[in-house]
């Protein structure tokens, strides 16, 4: 039954890594540079999420301080790019390890407070990160790094006239930790996150090191958060505190993942893919008029989902499912009452 | 059970539509789209909306007869023999990537032919690369960090004068008070936000007060939306400096200017970069708390002599959103007109010809200070001026240059205790 | 040293504030294990009620943090009942997902009923009256609402640690179940303790129009410092919540001033990791 339910999953999920890599040939997307923007936001929140969901989902620590290790890989980038002249990649690739190491560092004291303590703690780091990078002289502090005309290119990871390959470098980071997550998922360290997550006293009499478990899962979680960050630079061509080392950028985090649903792999995809094209198709229609009107309505929307199923989407999903099985049965029975 | 469905219907019709209304070309008629982009909710949602108010007023001034308006474009209708512009708002929430987004989107799916914002320079600044990327014209009224114009684009323009002209400007009149009041002002205190607007302007402004010989004595960033600002006031006092540049937007000026009434402290003489000291509104809740401090200021109602003009177009600026101009708001319209005198002029709407024009002429324009406005590469509006101004009994005064000023300076700033 | 007096008696000032905002949320918080992400806007609605009263019938905050508060208390109530209830059988998180929609709602209601204009009552009954004790400049303003918050989270610690209906709010608190069995109506007391929750949030909305200027974005940083209050102060205490809000308010103003303005929510922040690494559960957290 279960080998049956994973060939099913996987058979799910090789058609939607088709499906999203013929995406760009669908003429109305390949016509329309707006549309690209939001499958690759989908495709880049999806991401973030995923990331989140490795530590916040499956190990049930809620950390409002994914900001950080996003930002700190956007500066990795963007300070190669606009301080060193150089491509952005070795700034990506020691931005995330420095990513690493900061949560690491700063998980460590902070795992020894449990549930909202906790969650309150990486607020406070996040602030602590933003005021200081705000005065940080060295990465321009409260103004930003502005990208300069580089050359176009993967060497470059930028594009000025097309969205398209942006669009496969998000599909590349999707995939890339869409699967570490489906591996994991079904690996001893997925079990053991898990185990974390219901009950740590229980985990650890079970032989489970729990502080090693909840370190790796959240050193992993911030190296793919950090790729995430650096795209978001590569694709905005600017980073200032604000825009990715703030606590609205940690709520995307979280927000997105529980309103697909925490702790499940398709669940951040479902939340991007709902909450994404709600936010910025509200502000296309109605954010013109500047009365708050999109973002009314898109706060509503979020309070309505959940307060329709508290479990997001994914739980919509499964209550759905439950309801046909159900309906099968009850109409599979012989009419009794006639 | 319903429920879902009806949501996902809903969500995939929305989803529908969109792509379909966004491929869709619009109606081929005489219109010219101009797309305004400005920050209509968040934290700077009160400028978004007042300079969205004034490129709408400048355009009902173009598109329709308004023979009581003696600005250029005002007595005939539309443009290029009866061409009409068509607006359309986006909102850029203060967020760069938005900013971002929403250009594009502006002019790849709308087909806007030019943008006219951000209001932020940091919004500005991506926004504006959006449309030098694609080699279209972007008409920046307001922002005000110098930057913006050193970056060498070709299609960018700019009407305000830039913090740094701001901030030379008000070492001019430290210098001249000296000079001829014997103000023996020495040291200059700078407290702005800690955001690119509020550094940008610090910087500039501790630039020039080191050219000028000033000694900067005290430097306070602060967090914009503060709870309180003691801490702020409390140091600036601690220090003592005889002049204070501030650069502190809406609800952060007010609560500065009354903590230093709590604090009993007031410099000697306060300067102001284009912040909440200029909008009127706010000038009017602090009632006497507001006097004595002064500021560069492009325009205010009280310079109606000076700029005659602007009275009948404020008159329809005010139908729409309540209050008159501010030195900010009026600088998207002159944007507006500006452009459209190009368009004109050129006698099309390609792109190069009508940059070219954009720099070749000196341009009329009875909104803007001097009522002249000429390019320089770059983009910067070089006759851009703004004149010192000190509230006094609520009226924005016009003190420096000497040459245009009414009043004279009160010198130093009446302490609170003989309010 | 009157410098140094005079900047922590400022800090104090502020931190009573923060203190009667907190102390609502962590009732809200202590009781119900919900993290409310409205409650700075809470704050603001509470703030335009009395700014309305103000400018348009003449009514001085001092008297309009009635309405204030009855207001933010029938706000919490609804909000209870529309929204919070339901979410509650759901997972932890996902009150808090509602919760922040919910004051995306608000936020920008205030933005389109309100326009984003900055509002300030002028010519208060105490608009810019200060007492001076030795050296040091009290501004009336501030010291009353700062006597008022005193008393207001003193009542609400009367009415919690005295009172029939408290214990049944402390009962609730620690074993939901057992309460119920005790028979208790917990849907009650969470409908009241979110009431309450309101009512102390709307007091203190009511009174800061008199010194700050009301405009939609006004609650967040006030909500986020009520956040770090109430879990430095531990979960459901109120003593703890003012505590961890007088010190929250000290050590900002004295950082602000000694080491630098651009740093003070950095201290504060900084203080609260210090607090729980050394106290994981916070001053006064069982």
């Amino acid at each position: 039954m279960i080998k049956e339910n994973t060939k099913k999953q996987d058979l799910l999920w090789y058609v939607l890594i088709v499906v999203l890599l013929l995406v760009p040939f669908i003429p109305q997307v390949a016509a329309n540079s707006f549309t690209q923007h939001v499958f690759i936001l989908i495709l880049l929140y999806a991401s973030m999420s995923q990331a989140w969901n490795i530590i916040g989902g499956y190990c049930g620590q809620v950390s409002f301080g994914h900001s950080v290790f996003f930002g700190i890989g956007a500066y990795g980038a963007g300070m190669a790019v606009v301080k060193f002249g150089i491509t952005p990649w070795p700034g990506i690739i020691i931005g995330s390890l420095l990513a690493m190491v900061v949560a690491v560092l700063i998980s460590y004291p902070c795992f020894k407070l449990k549930g909202h303590y906790f969650a309150i703690a990486t607020f406070a780091i996040v602030e602590i990160f933003n005021r200081l990078f705000m005065v940080w002289y060295w990465v321009n502090g409260a103004l930003g790094l502005d990208y300069p005309m580089v050359k176009t290119g993967w060497t470059n990871f930028v594009w000025y006239r097309t969205k398209i390959p942006y669009y496969y470098g998000a599909l590349i980071l999707f995939t890339t930790i869409f699967s570490i997550v489906r591996f994991i998922e079904r690996n001893r360290f997925g079990y053991y996150l898990r185990a974390v997550r219901e009950d740590q006293e229980t985990a650890e009499a079970t032989g489970i090191n729990s502080t090693f478990i909840k370190l790796s899962a959240m050193a992993l979680s911030a190296f793919l958060a950090s790729f995430c960050g650096a795209f978001f630079v590569q694709y905005n061509f600017r980073v200032d505190p604000p825009m990715v080392m703030s606590l609205q950028v940690s709520m995307v985090f979280v927000l997105v993942t529980i309103l697909g649903g925490a702790g499940t792999l398709f669940g951040p995809l479902l939340g991007a893919l709902i909450l994404i094209p709600l936010q910025e198709y509200t502000r296309v229609l109605w954010g013109g008029l500047g009365r708050g009107t999109d973002l009314m309505l898109f706060g509503f929307l979020i309070v309505l989902i959940m307060v329709r199923q508290p479990k997001g989407i994914m739980g919509l999903i499964n209550e759905y499912l439950n309801y046909r099985k159900t309906r099968k049965i009850i109409s599979a029975q012989p009419e009794i009452n006639s | 059970m319903n429920f879902i469905k009806k949501i996902s219907i809903i969500i995939l019709t929305t989803l529908l539509v969109f792509t379909l209304v966004n491929g869709a070309a619009f109606a081929q008629e005489k219109i010219i789209k101009i797309g305004t982009l400005f920050p209509l909710t968040g934290s700077c949602a009160l400028a978004g909306s007042r300079c969205k108010a004034a490129v709408e007023t400048a355009v009902e001034v173009i598109n329709n007869s308004h023979p009581e308006c003696d600005v250029p474009l005002a007595a005939q209708e539309g443009l290029l023999g009866g061409y009409k512009i068509v607006l359309v708002h986006a909102d850029h929430q203060g967020k760069p990537d938005i900013a971002k987004a929403e250009a594009e989107r502006l002019f790849d799916q709308e087909g806007v032919y030019t943008i006219v914002g951000c209001y932020n320079s940091a919004c500005t600044n991506p926004a504006s690369m959006v449309a030098e990327r694609q080699e279209k014209i972007f008409m920046c009224g307001c922002s005000s960090s110098a930057a913006l114009t050193e970056r060498g684009l070709q299609y960018f323009f700019r009407m305000a004068p830039t913090d740094k002209t701001e901030s030379i400007e008000f070492c001019d009149v430290i210098e001249w008070m000296n000079g001829t009041k014997g103000a023996n002002l020495k040291t200059i205190g700078i407290i702005y936000e800690n955001t690119e607007f509020g550094k940008h302007a610090a910087d500039e402004g501790k630039l020039a007060a080191a050219e000028a010989g000033f000694e900067v004595v005290v430097d306070v960033p602060f967090s914009p939306g503060a709870t309180n600002m003691n801490s702020e006031v409390q140091t600036l006092k601690a220090k003592n400096p005889d002049v204070v540049f501030g650069a502190c937007l809406g609800g952060d000026y007010t609560l500065w200017v009354r903590t230093m009434k709590q604090m009993d402290w007031l410099p000697k003489m306060c300067l102001n970069y284009c912040t909440g000291y200029q909008d009127p509104v706010i000038t009017e809740q602090l009632g006497d708390d507001a006097n004595y401090f002064m500021g560069g200021t492009g325009y205010a109602p009280e310079f109606a002599e000076l700029m005659p003009a602007v009275a009948a177009v404020e008159k329809i600026y005010q139908e729409k959103i309540g209050v008159p101009f501010d030195s900010d708001s009026i600088q998207e319209a002159v944007a507006t007109f500006i452009l459209a005198q190009a368009i004109e002029k050129a006698g099309t709407l390609n792109y190069d010809t009508v940059r070219d024009t954009l720099y070749a002429n000196e341009w009329n324009s009875p909104l803007s200070m001097g009522g002249k406005v000429a390019f320089v590469s770059g983009g910067q509006n070089a006759k851009a001026m703004s004149m010192i101004t000190q509230l006094q009994g609520g009226e924005y005064k016009r003190v420096f240059p000497t040459e245009l000023s009414t009043d004279e300076v009160i010198f130093p700033m009446i302490p609170w205790s003989k309010r | 040293m009157t410098m140094f007096f005079q900047v922590a008696i400022d800090g104090l000032l502020t931190g009573m504030v923060y203190a009667l905002v907190a102390s609502g949320l962590s009732l809200i918080w202590g009781v119900m294990d919900v993290l409310n992400f409205a409650h700075g806007e809470f704050l603001m609605l509470g703030m335009y009620v009395s700014y309305w009263l103000g400018f348009l019938i003449n009514f001085d905050p001092l008297i309009s943090w009635i309405a204030s508060g009855v207001f933010c208390f029938l706000l919490g109530i609804l909000t209870y009942k529309l929204i919070i209830h339901h979410c509650l059988l759901g997972p932890p998180l996902s009150a808090l997902l509602a919760t922040f929609g919910l004051s995306m709602i608000l936020k920008n209601f205030a933005l389109n009923r309100f326009s984003p204009n900055y509002r300030l009552l002028t010519g208060t009954l105490l608009d810019g009256k200060r007492t001076l004790i030795g050296n040091i400049v009290l501004p009336m303003p501030q010291l009353i609402t700062s006597i008022f918050a005193l008393v207001v989270v003193f009542i609400i610690y009367y009415v919690i640690k005295r009172t029939r209906l408290g214990w049944a709010i402390q009962a609730t608190a620690m074993d939901k179940e057992a309460a119920e069995l005790m028979g208790i109506n917990t849907e009650r007391i969470f409908l009241l303790v979110f009431g309450l929750g309101g009512l102390c949030v709307g007091v203190a909305g009511g009174l800061l129009p008199s010194y700050l200027a009301v405009h939609p974005e006004v609650g967040g940083l006030f909500g986020l410092i009520a956040f770090v209050c109430v879990a430095m102060g531990g979960f459901g205490s109120i003593p703890g919540a003012l505590l961890a809000a007088l010190l929250i308010g000290l050590v900002e103003a004295l950082g602000g001033f000694y080491i630098a303005p651009v740093f003070k929510y950095v201290v504060v922040f900084g203080l609260y990791l210090l607090v729980v690494m050394l106290k994981p559960k916070g001053l006064f957290g069982w």
